[in-house]
C-alpha cells in the first residue's frame, strides 16, 4: 500500500473518531438542554449574557439569557476559579484556631467559553499547579465542566488567531459550533458526553457535511482578526530579551500608562494576588481573604521598610510584558498570552495593545539591523508535588528579647513541639492575628532544638504588632520558605560573612550553624556593620565571638554620636574588607544587608579578586504567598521565595532587577 | 477599656458622620467595641477625654485652628472623615475664586463680618494620623478604618485608582458608555460604588499619589471633553492637591 493510501486510512479513522465525539442538537433542543441544566438545583450553571453594551458571565436563570453569538466578555472566567476576592480560611482572633472555610460542593457548568479563554485556563492550570498544587483553584477547577463555543464575532481587538488560540482542541469537556439552525457538539472528556447524555434529548451523530462545516467555520475564524502582527510570534521572546535595555523605548511607550491595572486585571492568564486579614466586627474571627493584584500597580513591588523594587511606571510596565512573552515562556514553554484583545480594549490611553508594542519593537530592531530568530523552545521541567497550605501552624514566644529600640528576637516554639526544620538562610511567614502576614528570616541554626529564633524590626502592621506580644502569646507558622544556604557546599571552604545591619538575622543562622559545626569549615571570617553603635545587633554574641581564636570578627558604624561610646572602626561595611586577609580562591563571600549595600561590597570583593561564583548574597523582596505563586517577589524571571532568597552571584549578576 | 471615641465637624455637610448614624445594626456592634464620648449629630452629652477623634470638615478660617490643635492635644490618634477633611473636598473649589467674592457670594452686605482663608484639608493644620476618604464615607471602609485601629494597625488605604475595582467589579468602563470618568487617577477605596450604579467617578477620594494627570487629560479629550470641561472635571474635588491653595 502507498503513503497515501495509508494517510487516507488515517484520515478515514481521524474522521469516524471525530463523528464518534461529535454530536448535533437543534437550538430548541439546545434551548431545552440549557434549561434542564438550569432546572436542577444541585448545579451551578453560568453562562455569557449581555450586560449594558457589553458582555458577561453570570448565573443564569434561563436559556433565553445565553448570548453565544457574543464578542467577548468583560471579564475571563477565570473568576470563577480565582476569585476578585477568596476567603482562604477563618480563625479565631483570640487564640488564632482556624476552621478552613467551607468548600464549594456545588458542580459548576460554564456555557460559552471561548476557545482563546479555554487556553487560558490551562496555562492558569500549569501556573497553580507548579511546584505545589494551589487547592482552592483546583477545588473549583475540577468541579467544573466547561461548555465551549467557537466563535461567532470577534472583537475588534482579537489577535488571538496569532497566538495560536482562537480554535482549540482540548481543555474543554464540550464545544460548541453555531450551524445555523443547529449546534455541532465536539465531545471533549467524559464529563461533557455524561452531561449531554444525561441532560439533552434528541442528540444525534453528526454528519459528514457536519464535520465539514465546523472544520470550515473554524477556518473562517482564523481569518477573522482585525490585528496584524508584522512577524511570526514566536519571534515575541528573543525580541523581547534584545529590547529589555533600551529604556528609552519602554519610556515613550509607557509615558501616557495611568498605572491605573486595567490590562492585568482584566487578563485571563494574570494570577498575582494580594493576602489580607479582615476581621470581623465583633473582633471574634478574622478572614484570611486573598484579593487579585497587578504588577502595574504602584506598590506591587514594595516592602514593609518603603523599598519600592519596581518604583517606576516603565519598569512595570515592562514587567507586564517581559512577564507574559518571556519569564513564563522560560519556565512554561508557553507564550502567557492568548490573544484576547481584553488589555486593550481596556485602557483609556491606548497603549497596551501587545500587537502594536510588538510590532514596534519589531520594526524598532529590523531598524537597529538586529537579527532575531526564534528561540529554542525552552526545556521545560515542571514538578509538582502536593496542595500548597495556606493555614499556618500555631506556635508560642517563648522568648523575647529586645535589641535595640527597634528590633527585638523572638525565640519561638511550635505548638505540636515539632521541629521547624528548616536550612540555614530559609525564612518563614509569620502571622500575627487579626494583622496578618510577613516574610521573616530565621535567625537561630537548625543545630538549636525544640525552638527557632527570629530577629524582627519594627516596619509594618505584623512587625509593629509583633512587637507589643509576649512570652506566651500565639502566632502563626507557615514555613520555612525558600532554598536557604548550601551548607554541604560550603563544607572545607574559608567563609567571609558580610552582614549590614538587620543583615546579620539570616546570615546569624549560617553563622551559627558553622560554629556549631566548626570543624568542618575554614578560616572564618564575620564583618558586621550598621548605622551607629546602639543599633548594633546581638551585641553579647558578637563581644563572644570576638573573643574566638578560630573567628576573624570586625565590626564598625557609620558613625558614632558623642554620647554613645564606640571604640572600633567608623565607616561603612566596605571600610572592613581591606582589614581582613583571605585567600580570594578558597574564600566564600556570604553577603546580606540592606539594598544598597550589595553593589559597593560586591565590587570591593572583586577588587579583592574574589571570584563571582564565590560570592553568596542573601535578597529581600516582598515574599507574600511564600510559594511562587503571589508574584510579588519576582525579581525579573526569578521568584526570590521559591528560587532564593541565597543567590551565587554569578547566576543573577546577569540578572537587572536583583541588585 | 474601650477607647473613647469623639466626633466633630468643620466646614462641611455632616453628611460623613450621618453615614456613621446610619450604621444601624452594626452600629450596635461597633459600640461593642468603643465608647463615644461625644457625637453631637446624635448626642447631647458631651465630653473632652476622648482617644480617637473623628474630624469631618475643612479648615477654612483661621480661628478654627485652635480647635482643630485642641483636639489633637487631646486625642491620641486623629482620623480625617470626608473628602472635606480629608484633601479640601468640595470647599476647595473656591480656591479658584477670590476670596472677596466668595463672601459677598454668601454672605452679601454682611461679608465683612465673616472672616475666611482657603479651605484646606485638616492635615495642613495638625497632624492625622488615619483617613477615611469620600464624599460621603463609605459605611464599609469607616469600619474597616476603625477595625485597624483598634487592632493597632495603620489603615490600609488603596494606593492604586478606582479602575482596579471598577474592573473587579466587572463594570461596563464609564467612558464606553459615552461618561468621563476620572477614576483613572482617583484613589479607590469606595469599591467603586458610583461606577457601580452606572454613574461616573467624580473624583471625591482625591488623587492616587502619583497621577498620571496630563496622560487622563489626553483621554477626556480624546474621548470628546473640551480642554476647559477637562480641567473642570479635576477642579471638583482636587483643588487643594492640585496646588490651588
Amino acid at each position: 500500500m502507498g503513503t497515501y493510501a495509508l494517510l487516507w486510512q488515517d484520515i478515514c479513522g481521524f474522521k469516524s473518531e471525530v463523528r464518534r465525539k461529535m454530536k448535533i442538537l437543534s437550538k430548541e433542543d439546545f434551548s431545552e438542554f440549557v434549561n434542564s441544566l438550569v432546572n436542577d438545583e444541585s448545579l451551578n450553571v453560568i453562562g455569557v449574557k449581555s450586560k449594558g453594551n457589553k458582555f458577561a458571565f453570570g448565573p443564569l436563570e434561563s436559556a433565553n439569557e445565553l448570548r453565544l453569538d457574543y464578542d467577548v466578555t468583560l471579564l475571563p472566567p477565570k473568576k470563577y476559579f480565582f476569585p476578585q476576592r477568596e476567603t482562604l480560611f477563618t480563625y479565631s482572633l483570640a487564640n488564632g484556631q482556624s476552621a478552613k472555610n467551607p468548600a464549594e460542593t456545588k458542580a459548576t457548568v460554564i456555557i460559552g467559553v471561548h476557545p482563546y479563554d479555554i487556553v487560558a485556563l490551562f496555562h492558569m492550570d500549569e501556573i497553580f499547579r507548579e511546584t505545589k498544587s494551589d487547592p482552592y483553584y483546583f477545588e473549583k477547577r475540577n468541579s467544573t465542566v466547561i461548555i465551549g463555543v467557537n466563535i461567532q464575532k470577534m472583537s475588534k481587538w482579537n489577535f488571538s488567531p496569532f497566538m495560536g488560540c482562537a480554535t482549540v482542541d482540548y481543555g474543554y469537556d464540550l464545544m460548541l459550533t453555531d450551524l445555523g439552525n443547529r449546534y455541532a457538539i465536539s465531545v471533549g472528556s467524559q464529563k461533557g458526553g455524561e452531561l449531554l447524555a444525561k441532560y439533552a434529548k434528541n442528540v444525534t451523530s453528526a454528519l459528514t457535511r457536519d464535520i465539514t462545516l465546523v472544520g470550515q467555520k473554524k477556518r473562517e475564524i482564523v481569518n477573522m482578526s482585525n490585528q496584524k502582527f508584522d512577524f511570526p510570534t514566536d519571534l515575541i521572546p528573543e525580541l523581547l530579551k534584545k529590547t529589555y535595555g533600551e529604556s528609552g523605548f519602554w519610556e515613550e511607550h509607557s509615558e501616557k500608562c495611568l498605572a491605573c491595572g486595567s490590562c492585568v486585571l482584566v487578563c485571563p492568564t494574570c494570577y498575582c494576588f494580594d493576602v489580607k486579614d479582615n476581621p470581623d466586627l465583633s473582633m471574634e474571627n478574622v478572614e484570611r481573604i486573598r484579593t487579585w493584584d497587578g504588577c502595574l500597580l504602584e506598590d506591587f513591588a514594595k516592602i514593609a521598610s518603603g523599598e519600592n523594587f519596581r518604583p517606576t511606571r516603565p519598569t512595570r510596565y515592562r514587567h507586564r510584558y517581559f512577564k507574559k512573552g518571556k519569564y513564563l515562556f522560560d519556565r512554561f514553554g508557553f507564550i502567557s498570552c492568548v490573544g484576547c484583545g481584553r488589555c486593550s480594549s481596556n485602557c483609556l490611553p491606548n497603549i497596551a495593545n501587545p500587537v502594536d508594542l510588538f510590532n514596534d519593537m519589531y520594526h524598532e530592531s529590523l531598524n537597529m539591523g538586529l537579527h532575531v530568530a526564534a528561540a529554542a523552545t525552552p526545556e521545560v521541567n515542571i514538578q509538582s508535588e502536593g496542595n500548597i497550605d495556606y493555614v499556618p501552624r500555631l506556635a508560642t514566644i517563648v522568648r523575647k528579647e529586645q535589641m535595640t529600640a527597634n528590633e527585638t528576637l523572638f525565640e519561638i516554639k511550635l505548638d505540636d513541639s515539632s521541629e521547624l526544620g528548616h536550612k540555614p538562610g530559609q525564612f518563614a511567614e509569620i502571622s500575627v492575628f487579626g494583622i496578618g502576614e510577613a516574610p521573616i528570616s530565621i535567625s537561630s541554626p537548625p543545630t538549636k532544638k525544640g525552638t527557632f529564633e527570629i530577629c524582627v524590626r519594627k516596619l509594618g502592621n505584623v512587625t509593629n504588632k509583633l512587637h507589643t506580644l509576649k512570652v506566651g502569646d500565639k502566632v502563626g507558622v507557615r514555613g520555612p520558605f525558600g532554598n536557604g544556604f548550601d551548607t554541604d557546599a560550603l563544607k572545607g571552604k574559608d567563609l567571609l560573612f558580610v552582614a549590614g545591619g538587620l543583615g546579620i538575622a539570616p546570615l546569624r543562622s549560617l553563622f551559627n550553624y558553622v560554629l556549631d559545626n566548626r570543624k568542618d569549615y575554614g578560616h572564618v571570617v564575620l564583618l558586621y556593620g550598621c548605622k551607629e553603635p546602639r543599633e548594633l545587633l546581638f551585641s553579647e554574641e558578637m563581644q563572644a565571638v570576638s573573643r574566638r581564636p578560630d573567628v576573624d570578627f570586625k565590626s564598625t558604624v557609620n558613625w558614632c554620636p558623642d554620647n554613645e561610646a564606640w571604640g572600633g572602626n567608623i565607616g561603612v561595611i566596605t571600610t572592613l574588607i581591606p582589614q581582613v586577609s583571605f585567600d580570594p580562591d578558597k574564600i566564600y563571600a556570604i553577603v546580606c544587608g540592606p539594598p544598597v549595600m550589595y553593589k559597593y561590597v560586591i565590587a570591593d570583593l572583586k577588587g579583592r579578586k574574589v571570584p563571582d561564583d564565590h560570592i553568596i548574597v542573601s535578597l529581600e523582596r516582598r515574599m507574600k504567598c511564600g510559594v511562587g505563586k503571589c508574584g510579588h517577589c519576582q525579581i525579573n524571571e526569578i521568584y526570590v521565595c521559591k528560587d532564593g532568597p541565597v543567590f551565587n552571584y554569578s547566576k543573577i549578576k546577569g540578572i537587572p532587577e536583583a541588585l | 477599656m474601650k477607647p473613647k471615641v469623639a466626633f466633630f465637624d468643620f466646614a462641611g455637610c455632616e453628611g460623613d458622620q450621618l453615614q456613621v448614624a446610619n450604621l444601624e445594626e452594626e452600629l450596635l456592634t461597633l459600640l461593642g467595641q468603643v465608647e463615644v464620648v461625644s457625637f453631637r449629630e446624635v448626642m447631647k452629652e458631651h465630653s473632652d477625654n476622648y482617644d480617637i477623634a473623628f474630624i469631618e470638615g475643612s479648615c477654612t478660617r483661621l480661628q478654627d485652628e485652635d480647635r482643630l490643635k485642641q483636639i489633637r492635644k487631646n486625642a491620641k490618634i486623629v482620623v480625617a472623615i470626608g473628602s472635606c477633611a480629608t484633601i479640601g473636598g468640595i470647599n476647595s473649589l473656591r480656591n479658584y475664586k477670590e476670596l472677596d467674592e466668595v463672601r459677598r457670594t454668601v454672605y452679601g452686605e454682611n461679608a465683612k463680618l465673616f472672616d475666611t482663608y482657603a479651605a484646606r484639608p485638616i492635615d495642613a493644620v495638625i497632624t492625622v494620623d488615619a483617613y477615611v476618604h469620600g464624599c460621603p464615607i463609605d459605611r464599609d471602609e469607616f469600619l474597616q478604618v476603625v477595625k485597624s485601629l483598634l487592632l493597632g494597625k495603620r489603615p490600609d488605604i488603596p494606593t492604586y485608582p478606582v479602575c482596579v475595582e471598577c474592573k473587579k467589579n466587572e463594570n461596563v468602563c464609564a467612558f464606553e458608555r459615552g461618561q468621563y470618568c476620572v477614576g483613572t487617577v482617583t484613589r479607590a477605596g469606595c469599591n467603586s460604588c458610583c461606577v457601580n450604579q452606572g454613574t461616573i467617578c467624580w473624583g471625591c477620594r482625591g488623587l492616587v499619589d502619583n497621577p498620571n494627570e496630563n496622560s487622563h487629560k489626553e483621554v477626556l479629550i480624546k474621548f470628546g471633553l473640551t480642554v476647559d470641561d477637562a480641567i473642570g472635571k479635576f477642579k471638583l474635588y482636587f483643588g487643594w492637591q492640585e496646588g490651588k491653595r
